[in-house]
């Protein structure tokens, strides 16, 4: 061997085409815990791992037996010890005294063998989260074009048919519960991009359990009697209160339920269990639904899923409702876990939410839009909401659609309004018509809401520069409703405005008793 | 259509007898492992080459995971190409898992097979105490999938993509020959598999065709109590331990192998 193969920093083994070890440098008997003269003559499958081996004679011998080179191959190698060593290696093949010798050159690789692990990890989990974003990508456009293709469908029919009475009811029935459906699935996924930016954010208050969890029931209640399904609810009044976000609670309770109603069938019961358990509130929500098989329960709280695919198109809906609850409880310092004794055996899903420390801390009223918006009343009809008899308005929206639909709204529930479309109009009607309350757009050519509202709060109280007024946007980010808020608006709406909650929302302001 | 399997399996033909025998080959590699033992045969014999969809110089677009998830796939190969040259009297001589490949194909379609020679072959790699010894355990196997993760490593993000697209143009193909005797990480993942996770003990006693077991004397992948269980299992076998060691007895010990393939051959016409 010559000295620089001996005294070079890098492994150096020859062997013959039957294997037989002709050769080893220093370096790669020291590697391999051997002593010199230890490894000639014998086969090379001794310094292999047994992967090694079967890589060595399917994938490297025949490579260099054909090609008469092999070059950057990653093989195991194992010490005397058993040491696992990892080595990249190269290979030539050449004659020698009419025989075949072949060369390798070895270089250990414990540390970038690890490091490859990591990549090889890394690139398998960013392959497979760009598939499911993939997918949802499908998912969500199926699912926003499914009511969409309702709303469609019917608009066309009512407007170049002539339908009778009874049918253009159904028609708008349908249409309604669509854009409704669609604004929900907005919602979701305006709620997930939140998570997932890290911009999910709670306006606490001290919430009643009890509270929320009845407001949701009331929400739930005609979903439950329409397929018979018999509503429980085991409530401890004294277990609270908690420090939360009553509107997101309200969220993740209506979600439990309504989940827990969409998968039990006809005739099955859901029950709701509030306790206190030491420091805390549990909140369970159990069903005689079709349960999560023992597979799918780990997943049940990621996103994107739903129990096999084809029960998806079954029930509808992104799979995004779970992670969101499950993101909105632990932003509370909660958990939440799923329970089922298997398929067809029912589900638990129990919150655990830690109780508010002090009780005797005064309360800030809730007068910001998360906390008004908690109604609960988003499927009244119009007929069983608060009066506002007396009641005048000042409504600006430069759409004429969205001013009268808004008008009209109301005007039903007993509001005198002065409906109109620029903010300059608006100043002029508020000095005339000392209006109780002013309902704005945000987005409108030219001056929009921002400068209407600031405008009128540099006016004096006279001439109704305390005029109470809620803010309507088309964006429903947390960030829309910072500003409104901050520009001097007491609550917010997003677009599409639900009448129940304008109406609720407007009778909140003025300190109208709920007629209810 | 006939044609079209030609060109798929890349199926060469050569020599200038009349009896088909047709090499099959390995995991791992492709035709030109036999080019060391088949200019033995040309002048007796119609050698017939081919290439297994997913290596080789085959087609990759013919490629289905589903199809070759188990060695069926690679069964369907090899009588796809039977039924386009219409082969009848085959001498079949099959590579390592090829041989579980060419007895299966024996079993479907015996009025095409004269015979089998088997090179290292193995009816199940991992072991199955207390009666049976493969050689491996499942995790020996795992080691071996991540072996050929990582050394198929800028395969995966660039090679495969492109060749997968143009399979078509010849210089793309010729650096993915250069590069490997495998093709793409994904089917060299799923040929280990369904090779080394196979277990085809049940289908010997069904062959319906005499056969040869080359065994090496010491082989890594198939070792000597796996040709002993094979010889007593296979009707009409016959072993040979060959003074070859290794696993691929047919490119490190030329000589030897066509010595006992020859052998076996006239002893068995007279």
């Amino acid at each position: 061997m010559d000295d620089l193969v001996k005294t070079a920093p890098c492994g150096f083994l020859e062997f013959a085409d039957d294997g037989t070890i002709l050769a080893a440098n220093p370096m790669l008997l020291e590697v391999l815990e051997y002593q010199p003269g230890e490894l000639e003559g014998r086969s090379i499958n001794l310094v292999l791992s047994v992967p090694g081996r079967i890589f060595y004679q399917t994938h490297f011998f025949p490579l260099l037996k054909l090609h008469a080179k092999v070059e950057e191959i990653y093989l195991s190698l194992r010490s005397k010890s058993g040491r696992d060593v990892p080595v990249l290696l190269n290979a030539a093949r050449r004659e020698r005294d009419g025989a075949a010798v072949n060369d390798c050159v070895l270089i250990p690789i414990q540390q970038r063998s690890q490091y490859e692990d990591e990549l090889l990890r890394a690139k398998k989990a960013a392959e497979e989260a760009t598939q499911a974003k993939d997918d949802f990508l499908a998912l969500v456009s199926h699912e926003l074009r499914t009511p969409l293709n309702a709303i469609l469908g019917w608009v066309r029919m009512v407007r170049t048919e002539e339908l009778d009475e009874e049918i253009v009811k159904r028609a708008l029935e349908t249409i309604e519960r669509s854009a409704k459906s669609q604004a929900q699935l907005i919602e979701d996924i305006l709620d997930f991009s939140r998570i997932i930016s890290g911009k999910l954010r709670l306006d606490v208050g001290r919430v009643e359990p009890v509270d929320v969890i009845e407001a949701s029931l009331d929400v739930v209640s005609p979903a439950a009697e329409a397929k018979g399904i018999r509503l429980r609810s085991v409530l401890d009044p004294r277990a609270g209160p908690i420090s939360g976000d009553p509107d997101r609670l309200q969220q993740v309770m209506w979600n439990l339920l309504s989940n827990a109603i969409k998968f039990t069938a006809k005739g099955g019961e859901v029950q709701v269990r509030l306790e206190r358990i030491h420091s805390h509130v549990e909140i369970s929500v159990s069903d005689t639904g079709q349960g999560i098989s023992a597979e799918f329960l780990p997943y049940v709280f990621d996103r994107f899923r739903q129990a096999n695919s084809t029960g998806s198109k079954r029930h509808g809906g992104l799979g995004l409702g779970m992670a969101i609850t499950r993101q909105i409880i632990e932003l509370h310092g909660g958990s939440i876990r799923a329970d089922s004794a298997g398929q067809g055996r029912g589900a638990t899903f129990a919150i655990e939410l830690p109780l508010m420390i002090i009780h005797n801390r005064k309360h800030v009223s809730p007068t910001t839009a998360e906390q008004a918006s908690f109604t609960g009343r988003q499927n009244e009809p119009l007929s069983r909401l608060p009066r506002l008899d007396g009641l005048h308005v000042l409504l600006t929206d430069d759409e004429s659609e969205a001013r009268e639909l808004l008008s009209a709204v109301l005007k039903r529930s007993g509001a005198d309004v002065t409906a109109v479309a620029t903010v300059a109009e608006a100043l002029e009607k508020l000095q005339l018509t000392k209006p109780d309350l002013i309902v704005s757009d945000i987005e409108m050519p030219g001056e929009d809401g921002y400068s209407l509202i600031r405008r009128v709060r540099s006016l004096g109280k006279a001439e109704g520069g305390t005029t109470p007024a809620i803010a309507l946007t088309a964006h429903a980010r947390f960030s829309d409703r910072m500003r409104a808020l901050s520009a001097g608006f007491q609550m917010h709406v997003s677009k599409p405005v639900e009448p129940a909650e304008l109406v609720t929302l407007v009778a909140n302001l003025t300190n109208l008793r709920l007629s209810l | 259509m006939n044609r079209k399997i030609l060109v798929r399996n890349n199926v060469n033909l050569l020599g200038n007898g009349t009896q088909p025998m047709m090499f099959a080959h390995g995991f791992g590699c492709d035709q030109n492992m036999w080019r060391f033992v088949t200019p033995a045969f040309e002048d007796d014999y119609r050698i017939v080459l081919f290439d297994y969809v997913g290596s080789g110089k085959s087609k990759l677009h013919a490629y289905s995971p589903e199809r070759y998830s188990s060695l069926n796939g690679y069964v369907q190969d090899v009588l796809d190409i039977c039924t386009a040259l219409d082969l009848s009297n085959i001498v079949f001589v099959g590579h390592s898992v090829s041989s579980m490949v060419g007895i299966l194909a024996s079993i479907q379609a015996p009025e095409r097979f004269d015979r089998l020679i088997l090179v290292g072959p193995s009816p199940c790699y991992i072991n199955d105490p207390p009666d049976y010894v493969g050689g491996f355990e499942r995790a020996d196997i795992e080691g071996l999938l991540d072996m050929i993760d990582k050394n198929y490593i800028g395969w995966a993000s660039f090679l495969a993509p492109v060749v997968m697209k143009n399979a078509d143009q010849a210089e793309l193909t010729q650096e993915l020959q250069e590069s490997f005797c495998s093709t793409d990480p994904q089917i060299a993942r799923r040929f280990a598999e369904a090779t080394f996770f196979s277990d085809n003990r049940k289908d010997l006693a069904k062959v319906p065709v005499p056969s040869l077991i080359m065994q090496c004397s010491d082989d890594a992948i198939a070792p000597l109590a796996v040709g002993d269980y094979l010889h007593q299992h296979l009707p009409e076998s016959v072993l040979r331990v060959m003074q070859a060691n290794g696993h691929c007895p047919h490119m490190s010990h030329p000589e030897e192998t066509i010595q006992i393939m020859q052998n076996y051959l006239t002893e068995s016409r007279t």
